[in-house]
């Protein structure tokens, strides 16, 4: 099975180096498979960037906090705009130190303030993972119910493109290890809009896990999602496409490319389910269990790795549960290589998952492939 | 990738310089359009100079007394105004501290508690600091500034329940290690293990003063640590924080020589945690940790600095140790007992400030025993009372884990307790002894 699994995450990785459908095509498959009445369109930053500045207008105790937030509009100009209209008071640019600034953000929280500290990167996070976990996370419990910490981190997680092993990571499974944190990983403009808020007005420190590779892909939106008072509840997975014959399971950027398997397999007379976690702490089993139930087989996708992560989380609960009778496949994973990301952009490609390997593993669930 | 955008500045720089070779003459510049540098108003020098000490040339940071050993003001030094109210207040919890550390240090080696960490020979750096403080300045402790608290108000019974875990342990409801104390009540935020996470956290504490209008100009926060923890990086990065997103901090180094092991002489090679301060461009002082006139007079000074200009202060006070780190540890296995005996002899803060009193008739030597008496009895008591009163609630195990609504996964827990409480929590001995042990013994699951 190990084995199997393993040799499977590289083969079709390399058939999908030459014949990569193009990002045009690709967002078209979106919009089709993300059915909308309205005609707005609204990309990922703009939504996270409307969130922020929705929540700054709505309370005065929100404030942005990072490396390069302010002037420089963010590294990647999720923050931009926001120093001309909310002034050096609310939006901090800080010198280069993470255990630092989330520290500050931290203290902050604990004396009412309602901090979005933005990593550069979640690969920098690590560089105040004990502040985090240890106090963020803890603090609550710890105190027994005296200091709340209202916070937000963010930033983009994940594997981007060409840029190595350090940047190009995961942390989805190490956060949504810790009682005490919310860990949400958005995929749409939908999502991040309606998350962020929600994250924001949390009461519980919440790691927002983006992803660069999305920032700039458009998402149609209804006229609800360009509310001011359009929240997500966090805690909640969407099915992005019903289907009855097997169920796909994914998060973040592995929606696209779970989509895109869904619309191959479409093709086949293959109808699968695609369900968009949003939230990895609290995790939505009960949608998962519910899809299982229905399906009978179930494929977990995901970019970071396989051990001990959200595949396997999520195949655990389900095989402890009264799902697993109903499965009718062995529960695969289709994860990240085991190996640090290499930057070589063909080694790269074959340590994540894309749509044909996902179509492929979704197929073996039915017993139409080996 | 994204790091690389910080090196751009190098990359510009050594453009700049090839520029300049491939130039066919040397162009003269005036000495004013080189008389600056454009990021620093540093005067140029044609001197190879390198410089190791801030406080000139082969000097040391100078330290700051105001009464010798004997109790006596030095020369020259300002006493503070202290009236005999204030001053015996000072040493009465001066001399609390030893009588609760003896107590709560032999309850540790009976079993009764996990842990705990005594504050011998740091007395007149926790007292004397927490007097120069407004009772509602923010302080984020390390772990030995019990007596910060004990100043406020905090109540032996409350020190008890913590150390026992008590149902009545507001502070921390039995979920954290003894000497873990807070109390939102008296601004004492709740000790947290990893050594200087409460550093920055103090910055932020500070920036959040900063920008409360009722608080703004009139409280600090307060944050303390070892000589040890300032090697944590979390005390230099807060020390930047506080400094360039400019907030009232008040740093409070308790130099005590040793972290748990290590004396401070291989903690760092330089002139000790003052040294650090200007690098930070961050106001400075050392002081006498043993004489409690000198931590107040300059703590209070820090403070009014600290709050009048918004910025940070760092007071580094020198003291010594005397106990054992914790009830983890026995000292004398890397330092001898005489250098703790001697010191304790020749340099006791209580007995230092009990001299100054004494020579203006404030205290006296029978005083001293009935105060002592008085304390002990009702340390005692406080000891008897949580050592009989019950652990918090069986359902506090699943409280506060997140603040609003309980998720999925705290429900799900709390039912398989409450299955399993209903099918052996009378049935079986072993759960039922168990239970009784806490307040509501598992009813509130029933």
């Amino acid at each position: 099975m190990a084995t199997r699994a393993a040799i499977s995450r590289i083969a079709p990785a390399l058939l999908h180096v030459r014949a990569a459908p193009s990002s045009v095509a690709r967002r078209a498959a979106l919009a089709r498979g993300y059915a909308s009445q309205s005609e707005h369109t609204m990309t990922v930053r703009e939504a996270l960037n409307s969130a922020l500045e929705e929540e700054m207008l709505r309370d005065e105790r929100v404030f942005v906090i990072g490396e390069e937030v302010a002037r420089y509009n963010g590294a990647y100009k999720v923050t931009k705009g926001l120093l001309d209209k909310f002034g050096e008071k609310r939006v901090v640019d800080t010198p280069i130190t993470e255990m630092g600034f989330a520290g500050l953000s931290i203290g902050a929280a604990f004396s009412g303030l309602r901090p979005v500290c933005e990593f550069m990167t979640f690969n920098f996070s690590m560089q105040a993972i004990d502040q985090i976990v240890n106090s963020a996370g803890k603090t609550l419990y710890m105190s027994g119910g005296t200091l709340t910490c209202p916070i937000v981190f963010r930033g983009p997680n994940g594997a981007a493109a060409g840029v190595a092993a350090q940047h190009s990571q995961d942390y989805s499974a190490w956060y949504g290890s810790i009682p005490g944190l919310k860990v949400v990983s958005p995929w749409s403009a939908e999502d991040c809009k309606g998350l962020l808020k929600a994250a924001i007005r949390d009461p519980n420190p919440v790691v927002f896990l983006e992803n660069e590779m999305m920032y700039g892909v458009s998402f149609p939106v209804s006229p609800e999602v360009l509310s001011d008072n359009f929240l997500l509840p966090i805690g909640k997975a969407k099915v992005e496409r019903e289907g009855s014959d097997v169920t796909i399971v994914a998060h973040s950027k592995m929606v696209t490319h779970s989509l895109e398997a869904a619309d191959e397999l479409a093709k086949e007379g293959i109808k699968a389910e695609v369900i968009n976690l949003r939230s990895i702490r609290p995790l939505d089993i009960e949608t998962i269990k519910k899809s299982v139930k229905k399906t009978n087989r179930l494929v977990t996708v995901e970019g970071g790795f396989p051990a001990f992560g959200v595949g396997s989380e999520i195949c655990a609960q389900i095989v402890e549960s009264e799902a697993f009778d109903y499965l009718d496949a062995p529960v695969e994973r289709v994860t990240g290589a085991d190996v640090p990301t290499p930057y070589a952009t063909n080694l790269e490609a074959l340590a994540f998952p894309d749509s044909p390997l996902i179509a492929k593993v979704a197929r073996r669930a039915l017993y139409r492939s080996n | 990738m994204i790091r690389a955008v910080r090196t751009s500045v190098p990359t510009t720089r050594r453009a700049f310089a090839s520029r300049r070779l491939l130039s066919s003459s040397v162009p003269r510049f005036s000495a004013d359009q080189h008389g600056h540098l454009p990021t620093t108003q540093s005067p140029i020098t044609p001197h190879l100079e390198f410089f190791n000490s801030v406080a000139g040339e082969g000097k040391t940071i100078p330290t700051y007394r105001v009464i010798d050993g004997a109790g006596n003001p030095l020369e020259g030094a300002r006493v503070p105004e202290l009236d005999e109210a204030l001053a015996r207040k000072m040493y009465e919890e001066m001399t609390k501290l030893p009588i609760l550390d003896n107590i709560l240090y032999n309850v540790q080696r009976q079993g009764k508690i996990a842990f705990y960490m005594t504050c011998y020979g740091e007395e007149a750096t926790i007292i004397g600091s927490a007097a120069a403080l407004a009772p509602d300045d923010e302080v984020l402790g390390q772990y030995r500034e019990m007596g910060v608290l004990l100043w406020r108000g905090f109540s032996y019974d409350s020190v008890m329940n913590q150390c026992f875990g008590t149902h009545e342990d507001i502070a921390t409801k039995g979920k954290q290690m003894p000497v873990h104390f807070g109390s939102r009540e008296l601004h004492f935020h709740t000790i947290s293990s990893p050594l200087a996470t409460q550093i920055p956290q103090a910055a932020g504490v500070g920036y959040a003063l900063k920008r409360d209008p009722l608080r703004r100009g009139k409280n600090c926060a307060v944050v303390y640590f070892g000589e040890g923890a300032a090697s944590e990086g979390d005390f230099h990065a807060g020390m930047l924080l506080a400094s360039t997103i400019p907030s009232p901090t008040l740093f409070i180094c308790r130099n005590n020589g040793f972290a748990i092991s290590t004396p401070a002489s291989e903690q760092y090679h330089g002139d000790g945690i003052a040294s650090r301060g200007p690098g930070y461009g961050v106001h400075t002082i050392r002081v006498d940790g043993n004489d409690i006139l000198a931590v107040y007079n300059a703590v209070r000074e820090a403070r009014r600095r600290c709050i009048e200009e918004g910025r940070a202060v760092l007071v580094e006070a020198m003291t010594y140790r005397v106990g054992h780190h914790s009830t983890s540890d026995d000292s004398f296995a890397y330092r001898p007992r005489q250098e703790v005996e001697n010191r304790k002899r020749l340099d006791n803060p209580l007995a230092r400030f009990r001299m100054f009193l004494e020579a203006r008739g404030w205290w006296s030597a029978e005083e001293e025993d009935a105060f002592k008496a008085r304390v002990k009895g009702e340390v005692m008591q406080a000891l008897k009372r949580a050592e009989e009163l019950p652990k918090p609630p069986v359902e506090e195990m699943f409280n506060d884990v997140y603040a609003g609504e309980e998720p999925w996964n705290i429900k799900e827990q709390k039912e398989e307790l409450k299955r399993l409480l209903k099918k052996y929590g009378s049935a079986y001995e072993p759960w039922r002894t168990e239970l009784r042990k806490h307040k509501g013994e598992g009813k509130e699951f029933v």
